[in-house]
């Protein structure tokens, strides 16, 4: 961070457009991220810099979005009872850790190798974790769709109930969301993963959510809820870090927020409407799609490395607009499938609702 | 979703308006004046804590509004989720492992 130059000459003029645009992306953006608990930030990046922000301000800017809007989310998602506030901070802790590790990191390889190495290097483990996790997430959302239990009530994964078996005197910490002690030897490495993931991709929730129902045992509720605070307590730490060095566009986070927030909200009373497993099809439809996207730039990247033959300027062209493109339908189809999805919730619960007053009269 | 039943409780408009001028208030005293903001904001150090406590502040105004907007609009949780519930036993995939007992031998 000591050698980011001062781009506040660099800050963009925003007009009626930019402004509609950022906050439509915005609202979407919340909207997923109130529903799974993270996810809808990735967008957001790119998002500004095809309007011209230079890339430190437009990360600086989407950190400095992220922690208000994970804060009224949390609030909004503890009063349905869904929020593990201790696991949330401890594993917040853990994860401002990795964030500060990534984004040194980054740095290094940034001095290396130059952007495209960097870049490259983003692409890759956004490929590879989409791949392993946003599998195993959709494999198991389906899974659970087929067997027709969709209803009853979540099962504590294989692996989660060995690591609460575990005792380990000293570290235990009872925790509600999993109605057990785990060791917090358990949380360090997941949030650290989670903070190392968030510093590269901008979405550390893809392995905070699922390594808290599959490594821990929480429920999917419980886990994208309590991933609020997580992100709130590693934008807070990021935003600060950024805005030390002044790189924060105050108007690009206000604009940015004040869609999300409406969407956010949106998201969190969706969770309501829906069964558990609705979570991880989300959320796995969405990594599972942005696999594709992240996957088109590596040859780009590749090519600027010097590593494949290089690309002709149309060609490069094609591939990022086809890249964004599937990035925003990723998040586009994520907030479909809720909306859908609450809109069924909100009407069985009308019916039902109908019903008890025909019998009542 | 209030109408549907019955008119359970009032809808909360004074709120919503109460905090959706203070949201406009302070997003108009943000980019009518974006270039001092952006001057003052940007220069590092102490002033660093300007943008966090402005999201911080966005938060709290524009987050209210948005929360009583929504009841306007009759889109709330639902009613179970508001209840307060029990402790509810999980199911497991295997059984935990039960402590053994053990012997001590005494020498």
């Amino acid at each position: 961070m000591h050698n980011i130059p001062f781009e506040a000459a660099n800050f963009i003029d925003l007009n009626l457009m930019n402004i509609l645009y950022l906050f439509i992306v915005g609202f979407i953006g919340g909207l997923v991220s109130g529903f799974i608990g993270s996810g809808g930030a990735f967008v957001l990046t790119p998002a500004m810099m095809s309007l011209g922000v230079p890339g430190l301000v437009a990360v600086a800017s989407n950190m400095c979005h992220k922690f208000p809007k994970a804060l009224v989310g949390a609030i909004k998602r503890a009063r349905y009872g869904q929020v593990d506030v201790k696991l949330g901070i401890i594993f917040g802790i853990f994860a401002e850790a990795g964030v500060f590790y990534g984004a040194n990191i980054q740095e290094k390889i940034k001095a290396a190798f130059g952007d495209a190495g960097s870049n490259l290097y983003v692409s890759v483990a956004f490929v590879l974790v989409l791949a392993v996790v946003g599998g195993l997430v959709l494999r198991d959302a389906v899974r659970t769709y087929r067997s027709g239990n969709a209803d009853s009530e979540e099962k504590v994964a294989k692996l989660a109930s060995w690591v609460q078996s575990v005792n380990i005197p000293g570290t235990m910490i009872y925790f509600k969301s999993l109605k057990a002690k785990v060791s917090v030897l358990f949380i360090i490495p997941l949030g650290f993963a989670t903070g190392m993931l968030a510093a590269t991709i901008a979405v550390g929730g893809f392995i905070g959510v699922p390594s808290m129902i599959y490594v821990l045992g929480a429920p999917s509720l419980m886990g994208s809820a309590t991933e609020l605070v997580v992100a709130f307590v590693m934008g807070l730490g990021g935003s600060f870090k950024y805005a030390l060095h002044g790189l924060v566009d105050i108007r690009l986070a206000g604009i940015i927020l004040a869609g999300s927030l409406f969407g956010i909200q949106l998201g969190a009373i969706g969770t309501t409407y829906v069964k558990p497993f609705m979570i991880k099809l989300v959320m796995g439809v969405i990594m599972v799609i942005v696999l594709f996207s992240r996957a088109l730039m590596v040859p780009v990247y590749l090519s600027q490395l010097g590593l494949i033959e290089t690309l002709t300027d149309t060609t490069v062209k094609i591939l990022k607009n086809t890249s964004f493109a599937i990035m925003a339908f990723a998040l586009l189809t994520g907030a479909f499938i809720v909306l859908q999805a609450m809109y069924k919730g909100h009407r069985a619960e009308r019916e039902t609702a109908e019903k008890e007053v025909m019998e009542t009269a | 979703m209030a109408q549907q039943y019955g008119n359970l409780k009032k809808k909360p408009l004074g709120k919503m308006l109460v905090y959706g001028a203070l949201s406009a208030a302070l997003y108009a005293a943000l980019l009518s004046n974006q270039a001092a903001v952006t001057a003052l904001f940007t220069r590092g150090a102490w002033y660093a804590a300007l943008p966090i406590a402005t999201a911080f502040a966005i938060s709290f105004v524009h987050g209210g509004f948005t929360n009583y907007f929504w009841s306007v609009m009759g889109i709330e949780a639902t009613k179970k989720s508001l209840r307060t519930r029990p402790e509810e036993k999980r199911s497991y995939d295997r059984e935990r492992p039960q402590p053994q007992p053990r012997l001590r031998a005494r020498v």
